[in-house]
């Protein structure tokens, strides 16, 4: 079978279940008793092993196989999860990956045998089971699932449909229809093994039956069945006027349907047979209750063995199936970022010939008497900045992907490094352009590691300081305006600004004059210098004076920005400040001398008039005293070498912009008004300072550069 | 491209490389045609401040942003006087944005013969000017400085204010 087709669906899944397999190896390592854990993790296995051995990949097969047979031992209780075998498990987990890194690269699994973690996997399990163990539990799965097929295969198959639980509401509906002189039918409907497209069959069966009546209900539901989550039968309440041949015949007469059985439905509550009512909708149970319905062929004494052996695994896929419906599963559809990019480009486009539309008919006197021509121009503008936004939504990833590698990574920084230590994630459902979700993975393992290494203390010296034991990392992620705050901080010794000064000094960055000079914050700033490591001992882990520079190039090259906070004994935290879109953004227009420039509209707080005697001098700087809070001011003319223009005003049109805590007010001559701008690069001839932050193209063709409030504060 | 059409087409050889001849003050200098994407009338160019002086700024070429520099200004000549026969010869080096220099006035295409080509002495290599060069065509109204394009893009000089 040519598979090649489905290698990237191969890589998307193995990717998602490795995930898994680590989030749960984590959890299971906390709490090592947890049986849905264990039954998560062997259902991650089970499947992985599957997927690979479909698609020819004997080594990765062998692997899963060897990890899924150790679960299966704990399941049956024949052993218990140590930490030598979440070491191990760790190391599979890793071998896999790098297998599919492979597979990705090559499309091959390469010749790793992994030979080593096979060993000790099946020792592990030889070991706690007696001789016997690794066969038996390499015939478990397989026997289990025999013994499904051969469940579903049965005879003339079960009337499930009388274990289907109604709510009031409905009691209600199957009243009306009783008097409505309706036929109530329950139906299960088993589909062939062999058949493949199970919810299209499931469909063509909804299909037949609604041309004759109304199905009321289904177990499991219709979004189940669409999503192919049930396995070879499903169960239907459905209200018709046709007789029960007839409806029997329309369900068989579609192909790959083995059989339909069809009954009269009656209310449970009618009937004094109360199993109905009090079977809970888990079909975990299914054994026993399918006893008291008469037509089912199931001997108790199957019922009975398959309870040994089955279930277990039922419940296993059954929980799993719950779980992976968790992120209810939509209909989505796997778009390459390219044809997004280039829908995004559209959307600029498109923006920019509107804001022309808008300029000339603003100009032209007759057109803006033309108030119908107004009203569309509106409505343009309002179905362009919709767009836009739904566009950005869909670039739109949970910075989860990112993040959910850092747990394993803190766990084995743990062991390397010798301390106890914890990370706090929160915000993991905050969304960044994609764009930004692939840049920032580096420079957070890196502010992490730095935590993990030099932001905290060993253990003995958390102990004599009084501290808890074991260390706390914390990594937020937060909306902030048009702004994304990620957090990475950490409750050690913080840093230590005297140190980094004589350092600084020792290194020849700034003389001991200079030093003196400095405030305490701008010391920290030294940090993000090149080649600044004040790690007294150079580990693998961090500290070869190739950091928070690189940090800071990265996030500065995705338009953020970093800033330190640390206290002395309390810890330190990065703040890491990524702006929510890249391309498109709202911005003021202000005019300085002739020349135009926007300030994006997030970093506005609010715009003041301020008369000149209110303008007060702190240390030949100037600051304006506003609201109690004390703001310095930027001459923007001054700083951006702008021409003065001839009109003197009698008071200054002050811009208040903000970044994080620090405020300032930039002075402009005139405003001109809020627009939705394009960003677009000014490209990289020209050593233009960091205060323009790009240019966009007006209405009127002409360019307007945009400032980049977060260098100017 | 109109502009092209108004430059006389003097020879199309077989042989040899073409070159847009181009005015700066007295001198005249080739520039390889191949690297030259488009040429277009003055027109707006918008300030980029604490650029490197001989930046003029960037113009809105048909929805692109493009950086404009001055190449009298790179070259230490007197600043550009904007005259009706002032263009802006875009210019788009391979794997490279664009990027417009401003030129006196373009005059024609030539085409110019390994023979006719004299490469640059290598006693003047240390001349900063010579690195721009990449060698003088002769050719019948005169001599033609011909330019080494990517040099003259490419080298940032730091001249932060």
């Amino acid at each position: 079978m040519d598979v090649s087709q489905y290698l990237e669906i191969f890589i998307d899944e193995t990717k998602e279940h490795l995930q898994n397999l680590s989030d749960q190896l984590m959890v299971l390592e906390q709490e090592p008793e947890n049986m849905d854990v264990i039954n998560e993790i062997f259902r991650a296995a089970h499947s992985l092993k599957g997927m690979a051995g479909t698609m020819g990949f004997k080594r990765m097969q062998r692997l899963t196989h060897d990890m899924e047979n150790v679960f299966q031992e704990i399941r049956s209780e024949n052993m218990k999860v140590e930490s030598e075998l979440i070491d191990v498990l760790f190391r599979a987990l890793d071998a896999l990956e790098a297998y599919l890194n492979e597979i990705m690269e090559t499309a091959n699994e390469g010749t790793e045998e992994n030979e080593e973690i096979v060993n000790t996997l099946n020792a592990i399990a030889a070991k706690a089971t007696g001789k016997e163990a690794p066969e038996q539990a390499a015939k478990a799965p397989e026997g289990g699932k025999e013994e499904t097929s051969a469940d579903s295969g049965d005879g003339e198959g079960e009337a499930k449909y009388q274990s289907i639980s109604i709510s009031d509401f409905e009691k209600h509906t199957f009243e009306k229809a009783q008097n409505d002189n309706q036929n109530i039918f329950g139906i299960t409907v088993s589909l062939q093994e062999s058949c493949i497209l199970k919810a299209a069959r499931a469909f063509l069966v909804f299909k037949a039956l609604e041309e004759l009546g109304e199905v009321i209900k289904a177990v499991p539901s219709v979004q189940d069945i669409e999503d192919e989550k049930f396995e070879m039968d499903f169960s239907l309440l459905y209200f018709t006027k046709e007789s029960l041949e007839t409806v029997k015949n329309a369900i068989e007469s579609v192909s790959e349907v083995k059989h339909a059985v069809v009954g009269i439905y009656t209310l449970p509550d009618l009937h004094t047979s109360d199993s109905a009512v009090e079977k809970p909708e888990t079909k975990v149970e299914e054994p026993e209750v399918k006893e008291p319905v008469a037509k089912a062929p199931v001997a108790a004494q199957q019922a009975v063995k398959k309870q040994g052996a089955k279930p277990a695994q039922k419940t296993a896929q059954k929980n799993a199936q719950q779980k992976t419906a968790k992120p209810t599963v939509g209909r989505t559809v796997r778009v390459d970022i390219e044809k997004l990019d280039v829908l995004m480009n559209l959307v600029s486009e498109l923006i920019i010939a509107k804001n022309g539309i808008v300029s000339t008919s603003s100009a032209d006197e007759e057109s803006r008497l033309n108030s119908a021509l107004n009203e569309q121009i509106e409505y343009l503008e309002s179905v362009t900045t919709n767009l836009h936004e739904s566009v950005m939504k869909v670039r739109m990833v949970p910075i989860e992907s990112v993040v959910n590698r850092f747990p394993r990574m803190i766990r084995d920084l743990t062991k390397k490094l010798g301390k106890k230590m914890e990370l706090h994630m929160s915000g993991e459902e905050t969304e960044l352009d994609r764009t930004v979700i692939d840049e920032i993975g580096d420079p957070l393992q890196h502010l992490l590691r730095n935590s993990a290494d030099h932001g905290l203390e060993s253990n003995e010296e958390r102990i004599a300081l009084g501290k808890d034991e074991v260390g706390h990392i914390y990594l937020d992620a937060y909306q902030d305006g048009n702004n994304v705050n990620i957090e990475v901080r950490d409750d050690g010794a913080g840093i230590n600004v005297e140190k980094v000064r004589n350092k600084a000094i020792e290194k020849g960055t700034i003389t001991p004059e200079q030093a003196e000079a400095m405030t305490d914050k701008e010391i920290i700033d030294l940090l993000f210098r090149p080649s600044f490591s004040t790690a007294e001992q150079i580990t693998d882990v961090s500290g070869r004076g190739v950091g928070l520079d690189v940090v800071k190039t990265k996030i500065e090259g995705l338009g953020g920005n970093i800033e330190c906070k640390t206290e002395m004994g309390e810890g330190s935290s990065f703040i890491i400040r990524l702006p929510l879109t890249l391309a498109i953004i709202q911005a003021l227009m202000v005019e300085l001398g002739t020349e135009k420039y926007a300030i994006p509209l997030g970093n506005i707080q609010t715009i003041e008039d301020i008369p000149f005697s209110e303008v007060k001098h702190v240390q030949t700087k100037e600051v304006i005293n506003l609201r109690d809070a004390v703001i310095p001011l930027i001459r923007l003319d001054k700083i951006l070498d702008v021409e003065p223009g001839e009109f003197k005003p009698e008071s200054l049109t002050v811009v208040i912009v903000s970044k994080g805590d620090k405020q300032a007010g930039l002075v402009v001559d005139n405003l001109i008004g809020q627009q939705e701008i394009v960003i677009k690069s000014i490209g990289d001839y020209i050593n233009c300072s960091k205060l323009i932050g790009g240019a966009t193209i007006l209405g009127d063709g002409e360019i307007a550069l945009i400032l980049e409030v977060n260098t100017l504060v | 491209m109109d502009d092209i059409n108004d430059v006389q087409n003097v020879e199309v050889a077989s042989e040899g490389k073409q070159y847009i001849v181009v005015h700066l003050g007295s001198e005249q200098y080739g520039i390889d045609i191949k690297y030259i994407d488009n040429i277009v009338r003055m027109s707006k160019i918008t300030r980029i401040p604490m650029s490197q002086k001989y930046f003029k700024g960037v113009i809105n070429l048909r929805g692109e942003i493009i950086p404009v520099m001055s190449l009298r200004l790179k070259f230490d000549l007197v600043p550009d006087e904007y005259t009706n026969a002032t263009r802006i010869i875009i210019i788009k080096l391979e794997s490279q944005s664009a990027i417009g220099i401003i030129v006196d006035e373009v005059k024609e295409v030539v085409t110019l013969d390994e023979a006719s080509i004299e490469k640059p002495n290598s006693a003047d290599a240390n001349d900063i000017r010579m690195q721009y060069l990449s060698g003088v065509g002769k050719h019948v109204d005169g001599l033609i400085t011909l330019l080494n394009i990517s040099s003259v893009i490419n080298d940032k000089e730091k001249e932060m204010v």
